[in-house]
């Protein structure tokens, strides 16, 4: 309890004492029990009235202080930094808002005004007297990072962490790094090579010894929080023996007899079960599908030497102090039939076309037929307005004109249809949609409700489409191919990846950041960030742009060492809880967890993780919870504060006072303001009326209305039959 | 009377769709006329919104390079609205993508002009300079084979120069261009299935001629009163040239009237033609920067048959055509490459169909 209060209650400059007495309230609470020290000042955030609360706290030895300005937005750690430097815990100090709460807002009336900031001041004089000093939680952070996905943005984030020093875990799930980007040959907008950009950054990964890679590998469990997550990861073994002669192992790789579906190639093909997913893939060891090769007894008899049958499963766990999740995306797959998938022949993907043209030599034939024209269809799986998907999928319209281009580049003589919903090629990326408007690419625009019919007539695919740019002709379209252009949707895995990290999924099943323009990394969980396209559909620069602004975010967290919390976390009076799992359950964050204490169950906070948003304190069946500085007892007494009578002698003196320096202020008005008060008196005039009537110029007559009204002192009163002028009226009469 | 207005509105609203297939071949064929760059278009429409013809009962270009681009030939052989554009250029001024609507509708009226060809000549000679040339030097040979036959005699030669003009512009007449306005009829007005009162023939004949003389409606493009005016006076010069030296038999002629109104016309004819040479070299307006072999053909030729009729009846007047045989054969030479080429298989056509399609339009109005 805080008997030595210092309350200080501020003019702001006329911003509050114009219309709440302040000076009276300063008067009152010098009354107030416990109060010390109580005044009226005219900026309290001036360097001078803080150097004056500094010496009020010295030489009145006081516990705490109260000041009455502006919001906490704006001055609280200016102030709580005045307790510090008194000698006072920050935490003893309370910001009592009376400017936007009291002055702005009730500025027709100053009397409540004033009375509504009396009860404020009280309230927050009752709740300092109750505050109990207390520290920042100070964690100490673990110097290395996980970065959960080893595609391009993941790769990046990983040497840029390294890089600043930190020893990074970098899990990727394939037995090859690259993610997506890969699966295409080059990469709009500039046509580089995506294999040989990630090449490079596996080359730069190799060349940092405080980088550990982790192929094949899946996060199994994540404890612990920020400054300390424990990790514990699986590895699935490759089952080719190290020790064997390489040239066998490129040997088998090119002549593996046991086939099995390509996956990288989307089913285009069949790859052999001892494969890597494209010549050049990193690590530069080949995995084996052991279970299809061990159907094959003469296989695994013939590969006896290079297979290692004796690898398992390893785990592993490690420590780090924060976590960057790059778990990419999905290609969305159409539903069988969608505009023909799978139920027609010549339908494929934007990404199994990307596929295709890559795998095709001089010729792009499919199933046997050369390839001559392409329809492109857009927005398959994005911007579904009844569908699941209703976001824009970002990339797709640049990288199905980008593939129009380079096949058009690569075979010559193919013609392509863009059947469009709208063409969001933004940014450079534009250029690439005029240059192929003026190769010839015909671009034909269709609505959702009115989507193009995909038909196989035995020879070719016939698309009928309603054209919105030629009056919705309908029109018929030959492709020897019809490619759809899919969206991204959140990865399979996102759901147990979440589960594991705690990380929220929003209504588009990508991961959720805090806030999407000032915390657009972060998640709620402290500790843990998001890049690429996990988080939403991106291009590659977007993704990596966004992953390296995580990858910055924990460098600073771990260079850090330590770092301090705001105190303001749930408090467990562990005499009287009984745990019954009602408060962990409740909690978003995870924060609680049961334990055992001297034989007694019951409920623990993480004070790294608690984020003191209060859920669990209702839900406490034994009110064993307090939020510290949201005590009980503290909004309890500010309660009490706030619903006690003010006893304002005031109450008459303040109109009377008023009216008093209404009259005084008649006094100073400038003649004509006096004259023009007079002229209008009961009634209500126009500035024509008043000029002619003062005769009086009427500019004079405005200017001097226009001040008038600013001062509160006239105000308009509706405009005249013509609608020419505007009526003024005295206020206040 | 409800019941009948129910079923008229249910008529109205039978709607006969039409499916129209996707050429993207047409692109290539129409950029042989001349267009370069419509596909460049993104159908932002500012084209239409800048034209000062283009209106909500006939909006253009924009329609017709969306067309074009889809390669919609029947709509594009149906429509009227290529005729009706006079080539101001501020749509190629004004478009953000520099997709040329202009000369793209300058295309589709070459384009046009041989569709309604029925020999099929027009297409040849548009899209093959080549084949232009050897045409044009047949019938210089055959000129020369004619005066060869006749001895190089004077006079005969030009009594059968005489006769010919008037044999080709009738032959010409009513082999081609008949044929092919009656062509250009049945695309626009018969197949497309519209039906036109008789009486709407008669009534607005006076259209055809009004718009056939004095081209007015291109006084709607804006700052077009110069370039109108002097097309104006060229069109009446050369009417008048053809009707002097046709009807009149100028080269023949001993009356005074006569004879000075064939130099006064031939002049008009030269001086005008010589402008618009100027300005297609100069290549100041945005109508004068893309010449086609077809349009320096019909300037410089127009301009040559002033010029050597000019120089004809001068040389009679001085009595010295007798020793300068080769300047009536030169002549003659002008005057039946432009008879039986460029008149019926090119440029010169625009007189008529330009203004059969004001006509056509007219007949089709109160189908709207």
């Amino acid at each position: 309890m805080k008997e030595r209060i210092g309350v200080y209650i501020c003019h702001c400059g006329g911003n509050i004492s114009d219309y709440v007495d302040v000076e009276e309230l300063g008067r009152m609470f010098h009354k107030e029990d416990g109060v010390v020290v109580s005044k009226d000042v005219m900026f309290a955030c001036a360097d001078s009235n803080q150097k004056e609360m500094i010496e009020d706290i010295k030489n009145f030895n006081l516990d705490a202080i109260v000041v009455a300005s502006c919001s906490p937005k704006l001055h609280l750690h200016t102030f709580r930094n005045v307790a510090s430097r008194g000698g006072l815990n920050p935490n003893n100090y309370v910001q009592v808002n009376v400017r936007e709460q009291c002055s702005w807002p009730h500025s027709d009336n100053p009397r409540e005004a004033t009375v509504k900031a009396a009860g404020l001041i009280r309230a927050g004089i009752k709740r300092v007297a109750h505050s109990q000093a207390l520290d920042n939680i100070e964690l100490t952070v673990k110097k290395s990072a996980l970065v959960v996905g080893a595609g391009v943005s993941g790769m990046k984030a990983a040497i840029d962490l390294a890089r600043t020093g930190n020893e990074v875990y970098l899990v990727e799930k394939d037995f090859f790094v690259g993610g997506h980007i890969v699966q295409q040959e080059t990469l709009f907008t500039t046509g580089e090579n995506s294999k040989e950009i990630v090449s490079k950054l596996f080359k730069e990964i190799k060349s940092y010894r405080n980088i550990t890679l982790f192929t094949g590998a899946t996060i199994e469990k994540v404890s612990g929080s920020l400054g300390n997550f424990h990790i514990d990861i699986k590895i699935r073994p490759r089952y080719i023996n190290t020790k064997a002669d390489y040239d066998l192992v490129v040997k088998a790789l090119n002549e593996c007899p046991v086939y099995v579906e390509d996956e990288f190639n989307l089913g285009l093909k069949k790859r052999g079960a001892i494969y890597k997913n494209y010549p050049d893939a990193m690590p530069n060891i080949p995995a084996v599908n052991l279970e299809v090769l061990q159907s094959s007894p003469e296989a695994m008899l013939q590969y006896a030497n290079i297979i290692d049958l004796n690898q398992q499963e390893e785990l592993l766990s490690f420590i780090v102090g924060g976590v960057l999740v790059t778990t990419g995306f999905d290609s969305y797959i159409p539903n069988s039939g969608e505009y023909g998938y799978k139920s027609s022949p010549y339908v494929l993907t934007l990404p199994e076309f990307n596929r295709l043209t890559e795998l095709s030599s001089n010729k792009l034939v499919f199933q046997n037929r050369e390839i001559k024209s392409v329809a492109y269809i857009y927005c398959v799986g994005s911007r579904q307005s009844k569908g699941e998907n209703r976001y824009c999928s970002r990339s797709c319209c640049t990288s199905a004109i980008f593939s129009s281009l380079n096949i058009k580049e690569k075979y010559k003589d193919i013609t392509s249809y863009h059947l469009y919903r709208d063409i969001r090629t933004y940014g450079k990326q534009e250029i690439l949609y005029e240059k192929s408007s003026n190769l010839g690419d015909i671009y034909i625009k269709f609505e959702e409700k009115e989507p193009p019919v995909v038909e196989y007539n035995g020879k070719t695919n016939v698309i009928k489409v309603k054209d919105y740019l030629s009056a919705k002709m309908e029109l018929e379209i030959e492709a020897d191919m019809v490619v759809l252009v899919t969206g991204m949707v959140s990865r399979k895995e996102s759901v147990q990846i979440s589960e594991k990290f705690k990380i929220p999924i929003g209504s588009d099943r990508f991961f959720n950041e805090i806030h999407p323009k000032l915390k657009p990394v972060e998640t709620v969980i402290k500790g843990v960030y998001i890049g690429g396209c996990c988080q939403g559909p991106k291009n590659i620069s977007e993704s990596v742009q966004s992953s390296l602004s995580a990858a910055a975010k924990i460098n600073a967290l771990l260079k850090s060492g330590t770092i301090s919390i705001d105190p303001v976390i749930a408090v467990i009076d562990e005499n009287v809880c009984t745990w019954c799992g009602k408060c962990e359950k409740v909690c978003d964050y995870t924060a609680i967890k049961e334990i055992d204490k001297d034989g007694k169950r019951v409920a623990l906070v993480n004070r790294a993780i608690c984020t003191g948003c209060g859920i669990c304190a209702p839900v406490c069946p034994v009110n064993a919870i307090e939020i510290a500085q949201y005590t009980d007892l503290e909004i309890e007494s500010m309660i009490d504060g706030f619903i006690q009578k003010i006893e304002m002698e005031v109450k008459e003196e303040t109109t009377e006072v008023q009216q008093e320096s209404e009259s005084a202020k008649m006094k100073e008005y400038p003649q004509l303001w006096k004259d023009i008060i007079q002229n209008i008196g009961e009634s209500k005039k126009t500035i024509p009326q008043l000029s002619e009537e003062l005769t009086c110029k009427s500019e004079i007559v405005t200017y001097n209305l226009m001040t008038m009204n600013k001062y509160g002192i006239i105000t308009a009163d509706g405009m005249d039959e013509d609608e020419a002028y505007y009526y003024y009226k005295v206020k206040n009469r | 009377m409800g019941w009948m207005k129910m079923k008229l509105t249910t008529i109205t609203k039978l709607k006969i769709v039409k499916m129209a297939r996707v050429n993207p071949k047409f692109s290539a064929e129409i950029k042989k006329y001349g267009a370069d760059d419509f596909n460049a278009c993104f159908n932002c429409g500012t084209c239409t919104a800048t034209c000062s013809l283009s209106d909500e009962k006939s909006s253009f270009p924009r329609e017709m390079v969306r067309y074009s681009a889809l390669g919609l030939e029947s709509e594009i052989t149906s429509s009227l609205k290529p005729w009706q554009c006079y080539y101001c250029g501020e749509c190629s001024t004004d478009c953000p993508r520099k997709a040329n609507p202009g000369e793209l509708m300058m295309s589709l009226r070459r384009w046009l002009t041989a569709k309604y060809d029925w020999t099929g000549l027009s297409a040849i000679l548009y899209k093959s300079f080549a084949s232009l040339l050897i045409f044009m030097v047949i019938v210089a040979v055959g000129v020369i084979a004619v005066a060869f036959a006749k001895d190089f005699n004077l006079n005969e030669i030009i009594h059968f120069g005489h006769y010919f003009e008037m044999y080709a512009i009738a032959g010409v007449f009513a082999t081609i261009l008949l044929p092919n306005i009656i062509r250009m009829w049945y695309f626009t007005v018969i197949k497309p299935g519209k039906k036109v009162p008789f009486k709407r023939y008669i009534s607005s004949m006076a259209d055809l001629f009004l718009h056939m003389f004095t081209q007015k409606r291109a006084l709607g493009c804006d700052d077009n009163q110069t370039r109108w005016f002097a097309h104006f006076v060229l069109v009446i010069g050369y009417l008048t040239l053809l009707f002097t030296t046709v009807f009149l038999d100028w080269f023949s002629s001993e009356s005074m009237f006569v004879v000075v109104l064939g130099y006064v016309v031939s002049a008009v004819v030269f001086v005008v033609t010589l402008l618009f040479v100027m300005s297609r070299i100069k290549q100041k307006t945005e109508v004068t920067k893309h010449s086609r072999p077809s349009d320096w053909m019909f300037v410089a030729w127009l301009f040559l048959m002033g010029v050597t009729a000019f120089a004809v009846r001068l040389f009679i007047d001085l009595e010295i055509l007798e020793s300068n045989l080769w300047l009536y054969l030169f002549h003659l030479i002008i005057l039946a490459q432009w008879a039986l080429i460029i008149v019926p298989f090119g440029k010169w056509t625009h007189f008529l169909y330009r203004s059969f399609a004001i006509y056509f339009e007219k007949l089709l109005e109160g189908k709207k």
